[in-house]
């Protein structure tokens, strides 16, 4: 198998290991605490910046999709694969911190008025799905190219997903919630900026990692079998 | 494309018509459906119109995956599958024949249930029914285009029967979320319909455009 060059894991290393301690270190020592929801405000630092890294995951996995099934290169499979299945691990942190900040805020472990809430988990069992299709699929050609129509489809969910939740609200769920305005204080936009940027490099890093572990799991068993004398 | 497509489609529709093997299942079983989640909300009170409405799309969307599971079923059975792949045709006329043997299905299982639905829920008043057909045909072809695509990758598969469910319904769960909101507007003024049907036919665009561009990769080698 030929693989696509050997992503770096020393650059995200460093960058996470830099950006998170720094996010937690303004979240808790320079932001000021929100008037409405005090302390609980803060978990918004690691939930959304998680949230959209999970987001950047999937849309690379697509990315590899469309590329594997224009060049037909194995290694985009691969990546592809990776980019989803970190994208999934990240959505389960969301949906995990989602709840906290729910029941600290609101009073409730789920809203199901929260547009973001309702998008992700349907977008969550969606990518859970593509794990059960992967896996029930013989390793080979007609795999790859299932599993790369599959994230695919996931391009279109996603807008299709925002669009029909809110267009639902008005009949189903009357607004509850407002969103208060864009008066977001500098503070507050620097540590989430800074907390996106931890978070993408973390991503990066163990898709990094992930990557390399698959790569080198299929060269043992493209060894293996030669071994056995069966020509690969 | 086009005259592949509706040669397949008619294939499976004389094939239904000789051995009715899904179409019989489809009805009982959106039957039964109706009737287990009308027993399942009874508990909720109130709700009415709008109990109504949701146990339709619930049961149109559960009957068509029950449909969606014998789609390629005769073909993989006879090994006739291979010979449609050596044929000189477009796959996309394969998928295309598929989604519309498959809406066929839906329509012809509507037909007869959704005025059963009707009578044993409204006695007086009920949705305009104009809107309420157009979210139930332009959902109609939205889960067959989906259901046939997902269909055609869970191809293969060991698990097949299993994994198609699990694929199809998060795909669907915009659809219905869109057909619940016309039918709730269905009760309502005129205005409220309109969005709901307009994100409906965008979701088939959507995906038959998605479709197309893959269809190709679609069925095996």
């Amino acid at each position: 198998m030929r693989a696509l060059g050997r992503p770096s894991t020393t650059i995200p290393l460093l960058l996470s290991l830099i950006l998170i301690p720094l996010t937690l270190g303004m979240t808790f020592w320079w932001t000021p605490e929100d008037i409405d929801q005090g302390l609980s405000q803060k978990i918004f630092y690691l939930h959304v910046p998680i949230a959209l890294a999970s987001y950047a995951a999937f849309g690379y996995g697509a990315v590899c999709a469309a590329l594997y099934l224009w060049k037909r290169t194995d290694d985009w499979d691969l990546r592809s694969y990776v980019g989803v299945h970190s994208g999934t691990i990240f959505g389960t942190l969301v949906l995990l911190t989602g709840p906290i900040w729910a029941k600290a805020s609101w009073g409730v472990w789920w809203n199901w008025g929260d547009k973001q809430l309702n998008v992700f988990l349907i977008l969550f069992l969606y990518y859970c799905a593509y794990f059960m299709l992967r896996f029930s699929l013989d390793e080979g050609e007609r795999r790859r190219a299932a599993s790369a129509v599959f994230v695919l489809l996931g391009v279109g969910l996603i807008p299709l997903s925002f669009l029909a939740v809110r267009i639902a609200e008005t009949l189903i769920h009357p607004s509850v919630f407002t969103t208060t305005g864009a008066a977001m204080p500098s503070s507050f936009l620097l540590t989430f900026l800074v907390g996106l940027a931890g978070m993408l490099s973390l991503m990066a890093l163990l898709m990094a990692i992930e990557l390399r572990g698959k790569r080198a799991a299929l060269r043992v068993l493209e060894l293996q079998r030669r071994a056995r004398g069966e020509d690969a | 494309m086009i005259r592949p497509a509706l040669a397949i489609a008619r294939v499976k529709l004389v094939l239904e018509l000789r051995r009715r093997e899904v179409l019989f299942a489809m009805l009982l079983f959106i039957a039964a459906t109706i009737v287990i989640v009308h027993f399942a909300l009874s508990g909720a009170g109130a709700g009415g119109e709008r109990a109504a409405a949701g146990m339709l799309w619930a049961a149109v969307v559960f009957t068509a995956v029950l449909g969606l599971l014998r789609t390629f079923a005769a073909e993989s059975e006879d090994g006739a599958l291979d010979a449609l792949l050596l044929a000189p045709i477009d796959r996309a006329a394969i998928w295309f024949g598929a989604a519309l043997a498959q809406l066929g299905f839906l329509i012809v299982v509507e037909v007869i249930a959704v005025p059963v639905w009707w009578l044993l829920f409204f006695q007086h008043g009920g949705p305009r029914i104009l809107p309420l057909v157009g979210a139930l045909v332009l959902a109609d072809v939205g889960i067959a285009l989906v259901g046939t695509l997902a269909a055609a990758l869970a191809l293969g598969a060991r698990t097949r029967d299993v994994l198609l469910p699990v694929l199809v319904l998060p795909l669907l769960i915009p659809l219905v979320l869109a057909g619940v909101t016309a039918t709730y507007g269905a009760f309502g003024e005129e205005s409220d319909v309109l969005r709901p049907l307009g994100f409906l036919a965008l979701y088939d665009l959507v995906f038959a455009a998605l479709a197309w561009g893959t269809s190709e990769h679609l069925l095996g080698d």
